[in-house]
């Protein structure tokens, strides 16, 4: 679908005859065919559209059975609306790499943020790592990405930036690289804070079966709020406030390393 | 080790033991198999000498050593990835547009005044290099960071290329470059083309530039 490369001719230009059908237009649009079916979609991401299509907020009484149904993230609903009707719509994201996904009977766990839209007749849960949703049953997604997705099997180890989510296997666990820690040197540039980090201490670390998919960049979209989860005991990230998960959280996150300076290293801003 | 390019901003490194590569702190995005990461104080090769050399030039970019056996891959900052292989000659590039080398190649500081004295000093103001830049020499794969797509232009003694300065990116071979100027008093009054510097690079190589006038 990619009108790059074409020679000689000028833009192409597209009524609603020649739009695709629920695929890409180019690399940074994707267009979406309603026929009287409905499509949830993340507030703002519409660029455009052809024919009669509604948008509600999700919380319309008229939707309740829907939401029920396929929106298991109360706290995030006000983020997404419901588009229904017939015509054909147009999705973006700030010039980002679209793409859409099919699953069947799967899950895919994806980062809050470059989920643009899905159908209804997937269902849409918050994850158990924050600022991740996890979209479980049979059906279509739009998701964004800083470059192009690309796929990679387990066993791997991702910088938390580049990963965009994974799909069939296990929940990623942390891994620390401190190797360079020990011995003379390691010792000195943990109490002093010289020589700096490698910057690749963390990593998130896959096993099993499955598939992860990366983005290619470090470059983060905006965090979407997942909304908080409920303070229960055995929650994981019930302590912490909404919108204080992801990359802040890891910072704050880091464990303290045995020999060093407290906070000092951070007050100097090593 | 070559690098293989998986996409326009993203690369892949093989490393076997026993061999070892550059790149700059935090640019690893997904590593499989068994590779450490240590941050490189010294900003790369060379004895403490080089370092502080590299330390006063301001091309002391905080680099890390790939070591250990698996594939890596590389991207950084949504920038697009250009893969330049080298045979023998010395790329010239600035430090922190460097993602990723060969551990191999010889690195160098130059003073951007050896190459046409005063004025080369100021065409490293105006093109944002400073008073100086990185070489690499030798054999290996480097991986240069640009804001968009990269182009490479091949420099023939016939035919010199002239480069917006902010658009350079990283150049390679026998090439003397020099700043021409077009200034006139339609500069002076505020009404220039906006071209009033360029980049000449004569001799025989190539000159890569990016499509964009933006800085890394």
């Amino acid at each position: 679908m990619s009108t790059y490369g074409v020679t000689g001719g000028g833009p192409v230009v597209h009524d609603p005859m020649t739009l695709p059908s629920d695929d890409n237009v180019n690399k940074y649009t994707f267009c979406v065919e309603l026929k009287g079916s409905q499509w949830f979609l993340q507030k703002g991401k519409m660029i455009a559209y052809y024919g009669s299509i509604d948008f509600n907020g999700i919380g319309h009484g008229r939707l309740d059975r829907l939401v029920r149904t396929s929106f298991h993230s109360p706290l995030h609903a006000s983020d997404w609306v419901v588009a229904e009707g017939s015509g054909k719509m147009l999705l973006a994201d700030r010039a980002f790499d679209v793409n859409s996904y099919d699953l069947d009977e799967g899950n895919l766990t994806i980062r809050s943020g470059n989920l643009l839209a899905f159908q209804p007749s997937l269902s849409l849960k918050q994850s158990i790592v924050p600022g991740f949703l996890t979209l479980i049953g049979t059906g279509k997604f739009v998701a964004a990405s800083n470059g192009p997705v690309v796929f990679m099997e387990p066993p791997i180890r991702v910088d938390p930036q580049a990963l965009v989510g994974w799909a069939d296997c296990p929940s990623p666990c942390h891994h620390y690289d401190h190797g360079y820690m020990t011995g003379l040197m390691g010792g000195l540039r943990a109490m002093t804070g010289l020589g700096g980090a490698s910057g690749e201490e963390h990593q998130f670390e896959f096993v099993g079966a499955g598939t992860v998919l990366l983005q290619s960049s470090e470059t983060l979209m905006a965090e979407q709020a997942t909304g908080a989860v409920p303070h229960e005991p055995g929650v994981p990230g019930s302590g912490g406030a909404p919108g204080q998960h992801g990359q802040h959280g890891q910072q704050a996150g880091t464990p303290r390393l045995p020999g060093q300076l407290g906070d000092l290293q951070r007050r100097f801003g090593l | 080790m070559p690098f293989r390019e998986i996409n326009s901003k993203m690369i892949e490194a093989t490393i076997a033991p026993g061999q070892r590569l550059f790149s700059q702190r935090g640019a690893m995005l997904a590593y499989k198999g068994e590779v450490s990461f240590t941050p490189n104080m010294q900003g790369g090769q060379g004895g403490i000498a080089s370092m502080i050399g590299r330390r006063v030039a301001g091309e002391a970019a905080p680099l890390m050593t790939v070591e250990g056996s698996g594939t890596v891959l590389f991207g950084h900052g949504g920038h697009h990835v250009q893969v330049i292989e080298l045979t023998g000659d010395t790329l010239y590039v600035e430090a922190d547009r460097l993602l990723a080398f060969d551990g191999t190649l010889q690195q160098g500081t130059m003073f951007m005044g050896s190459q046409g004295g005063v004025m080369g000093m100021v065409r490293g103001q105006v093109t944002g290099q400073g008073l100086f830049t990185t070489t690499l020499k030798g054999r290996g794969s480097v991986a240069v960071m640009a804001h968009g797509g990269v182009i490479e232009v091949p420099i023939t003694p016939q035919r010199p290329v002239h480069v917006d300065p902010q658009a350079y990116v990283a150049h390679h071979g026998d090439v003397r470059n020099k700043l021409s100027t077009a200034l006139g008093w339609r500069d002076m009054v505020g009404r220039g083309s906006g071209e009033a510097f360029q980049l000449e690079l004569s001799g025989s190589g190539a000159v890569y530039v990016q499509a964009s006038e933006e800085k890394l």
